[in-house]
């Protein structure tokens, strides 16, 4: 037990190592915390109504039990996706691994070690959809002392079941993967393909459920005490459970409690034994290479003149492609908006297309604008763009390349990579939503314009917060806080913006919108690149 | 021809990494760099590259500045750092492509010479590997090749006999003198005495970042009684700081 504590630590400690990092930083966080706490008012706010309206409508029909059977079945599977991502990046993509292989440890204490990373994100996703929903329906239906002290308890548990049968999935499918000559490109098609195959299964079963065959048996399951719940977690008992724990104080609510904490106690059993078995067949072995075995003559056929601009996006493109890592951060999680939102739309167009229709011109594309300034805010690739380079950072100092060239290269291959969530965005506008032609050509060029602006200020950010000094790539994107510089520079000005055009009744019907957008993003683009080529002509380069 | 003026380089918190060092090097000419670990060796040859900033003084390359005329340094040397882990995850032949077009280098010329160069180190059988699956030697061979691609007229190097086995040492000597004998330079750090000794027409001796003797082996005899070995010299003028 000592030894997988000092792995955990010694894991953490490499992951959130402060070695390198200025001072600066930290105050930044802080501000960017303190900006935050009005949205955080909000979204407590909005959680806080939602809930006592559902509870207020369920409660008279003896069916409030199924607002947390709801809550419990989403936080799982919300945990479960969150846990696929995490833990395909840390117990497969990450190869500091190989560093503890030759001590005399466990398999098991291992995977312990690799599961704490995952953990903070599940925890975070707790603490951030169920404590706000826990604390409601425990002031609304008046909690007793031992609906809160179960739910403190649930919560500290909650992450366990999901995250160990995404777990086990994961380990099982990359014990037989591992043995493909290119690992790192098996790997991550293993991965995507389980997240796809998990994604299409949620939205069958969604557009395979009868919308009347569900009212009927609706009215039957209405009929009795909590029958909705029963209903909603029919397919899920650890749901189902949980929530009968957090009922009225009874024989019942002890027992299923203590259920849950078997459950999760035998759960965690099995992952640490499926661990011990198939985590490290998994994972060890090097990534091959093809072992076709090409001649050095066809290898030369494969040199070229390029100019110098091209070269240096080939190769940026060439990393981001062939590190399993970065390939994941940068192309796989930034469609995952994309798709989501596609999900959403698929099983609810009707609705939409009728809030199109009630808004005005400027009123769209303001809202097309900001959600799409959101989906591109998180721009992974641009804030790696410096710090992905890592040892090779030093290149780009001693060979003979302009310095804006390689700025330049480096901001266009952000915006090339945006061009797949484009593409996607582009599909949805046009299919799903069926936005009238006219909209969607402004809106292309406004989404172009964008992803170069956020794709410059991510890049300028983390060129003033680097991190170069990784071993292992996961680091460039871990406790990175130039992601929440990003989101306040991007939001607190652009939202305010937007709230003033919004509100300007100048500004009225599509070119003048349209018109006042570009001006803003040209200004945008104009300071972004005025600053970041001062801090050039500075040399803050050779200071990193 | 490569000019140290007065350069002076500090890290915070520490003692000074490079103390007013003067060197005048002339071309055609094989240069060792010799110093205890910490010297300050690898330092100056950062500030050479322009990958360090120069805190004092000034260093050109063939006259160019390479701070205020970083473009036209950049393009006259070649440099093989100490650590040969760069561009893990690109191949070997995409490496030498991408120098190649940051050099503009013909593409049949860059052919001949990729060939040549890999058999010579018998990399080319792993020219379609990813460099992460290189050994060290063999990164470390890569990384000369793509300097050799552009033939530089300065040719500088941090430690290059470091892990390479004795053909391929042998092969990288060779190719540092056949380079010195075209009248261009070639400036290396090492720790390997023998080879300074049976390789370099001249030798820089630093420690604590202070030039402590510069000049050819047979000054040096002369300066310190002539029958004592490198070695000797070494270890004494190293010791008495
Ligand atoms: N990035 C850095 N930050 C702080 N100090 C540094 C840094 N790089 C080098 N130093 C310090 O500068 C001094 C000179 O280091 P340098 O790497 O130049 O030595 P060296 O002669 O190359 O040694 P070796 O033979 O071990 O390679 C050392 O005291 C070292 O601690
Ligand atoms: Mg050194």
């Amino acid at each position: 037990m000592n030894k997988t504590w000092l792995v955990m630590k010694t894991m953490l400690k490499m992951h959130y190592s402060r070695a390198g990092k200025k001072n600066t930083e930290l105050m930044l966080l802080l501000l960017a915390g303190l900006m935050l706490i009005p949205v955080l008012f909000l979204y407590i706010n909005l959680v806080g109504n939602a809930v006592s309206a559902l509870y207020q409508f369920l409660e008279p029909l003896g069916q409030a039990s199924s607002i947390l059977g709801m809550l419990f079945l989403t936080l799982h599977l919300l945990l479960f996706i969150v846990s696929i991502i995490t833990v395909l990046s840390a117990f497969y993509f990450a190869e500091d691994i190989e560093s503890f292989i030759p001590y005399p440890l466990q398999p098991y204490q291992l995977l312990l070690g690799k599961a704490t990373t995952p953990f903070i994100y599940l925890y975070f996703t707790v603490i951030a959809i169920y404590l706000p929903v826990f604390f409601f329906y425990g002031s609304v239906s008046g909690g007793s002392i031992f609906y809160y002290l179960f739910g403190i308890i649930l919560a500290v548990l909650l992450p366990v079941i999901p995250f160990t049968i995404a777990a086990i999935i994961l380990m099982f499918i990359m014990r037989f993967v591992n043995i493909a000559k290119n690992k790192d490109r098996s790997k991550v098609i293993a991965g995507i393909l389980t997240l796809l195959i998990i994604i299409l299964f949620n939205v069958a079963i969604r557009l395979n459920t009868n919308t009347e065959d569900v009212m009927e048996k609706f009215a039957s399951f209405i009929q009795k005490q909590d029958g909705l719940l029963s209903m909603i977690t029919a397919f899920y008992p650890p749901a189902y459970i949980s929530a009968k724990a957090l009922g009225d104080f009874s024989l019942v609510s002890i027992l299923s409690f203590v259920g849950v904490l078997l459950l999760t106690a035998l759960i965690f059993l099995l992952f640490i034994l499926a661990g011990q078995r198939f985590y490290l067949k998994g994972v060890l072995g090097v990534n091959s290479g093809n072992k076709k075995n090409i001649t050095t003559s066809k290898i030369l056929t494969r040199v070229k003149n390029r100019n110098v601009f091209t070269t240096l996006i080939l190769k940026e493109l060439r990393i981001i492609f062939r590190t399993p890592t970065f390939f994941m951060q940068c192309v796989i999680q930034s469609l995952f908006a994309p798709i989501f939102l596609f999900i959403i739309m698929m099983l609810d167009t009707n609705s939409l297309g009728f809030v199109m229709d009630s808004f005005d011109p400027k009123k769209i594309l303001l809202v097309l604008f900001l959600v799409t300034l959101f989906v591109f805010v998180a721009n992974a690739t641009a804030i790696s763009s410096i710090s992905r380079d890592g040892a090779s950072w030093s290149a780009n100092l001693f060979l003979p390349i302009n310095m804006k060239q390689v700025f330049y290269s480096k901001i266009a291959t952000a915006w090339i990579i945006n061009l797949f969530t484009v593409g996607l965005f582009l599909g949805i506008l046009l299919f799903a939503i069926k936005l009238p032609i006219e909209y969607t050509i402004i809106w292309l060029v406004i989404a172009l314009l964008t992803s170069w602006f956020t794709s410059a200020l991510g890049t300028y950010l983390d060129f003033t917060y680097p991190k170069l000094n990784w071993t292992d790539e996961q680091e460039v994107f871990k406790s990175r806080m130039v992601i929440f510089i990003a989101l306040l520079i991007e939001f607190v000005p652009f939202g305010i913006i937007g709230m003033i055009v919004w509100k300007m009744d100048a500004v009225k019907g599509i070119m003048p919108t349209t018109i006042v957008l570009l001006i803003v993003l040209f200004i945008a683009i104009g300071v972004v690149h005025y600053v970041l080529m001062k801090k050039l002509s500075n040399g803050d380069h050779l200071k990193i | 021809m490569i000019e140290i003026n007065n350069v002076t380089k500090d890290f915070a918190g520490k003692k000074r990494a490079v103390d007013q060092l003067n060197l005048t090097i002339p071309d055609g000419k094989i240069i060792g760099f010799l110093g205890p670990n910490g010297a300050g060796k690898s330092t100056t040859i950062k500030m050479m590259t322009g990958i360090l900033p120069i805190d004092q003084g000034t260093i050109s390359l063939n006259g160019f500045d390479i701070e205020k005329n970083a473009m036209d340094a950049k393009k006259i040397f070649g440099y093989v750092p100490d650590r040969p882990d760069m561009f893990l995850r690109l191949k070997g032949i995409d490496y030498l492509n991408f120098i190649g077009d940051i050099y503009n280098i013909p593409t049949e010329i860059r052919r001949k010479r990729i060939t040549k160069l890999t058999q010579l180190f018998s990399i080319d059988h792993a020219l379609g590997d990813y460099i992460q699956t290189y050994s060290h030697g063999m990164r470390q061979k890569i990384i000369v090749t793509g300097v050799l691609i552009h033939e530089p007229e300065i040719w500088i190097l941090d430690e290059p006999l470091t892990g390479l086995d004795p053909k391929s040492a042998y092969t990288l000597k060779e190719m540092m003198r056949e380079h010195a004998n075209k009248g261009k330079t070639v400036f290396f750090s090492s720790h390997g005495l023998e080879v300074v000794e049976q390789l370099c027409d001249e030798v820089a001796i630093i420690n604590n970042g202070k030039l402590l003797f510069y000049g050819s082996l047979d000054d040096m005899r002369k300066q310190y009684e002539s029958n004592q070995s490198l070695e000797q010299v070494f270890l004494e003028l190293t010791n008495n700081e």
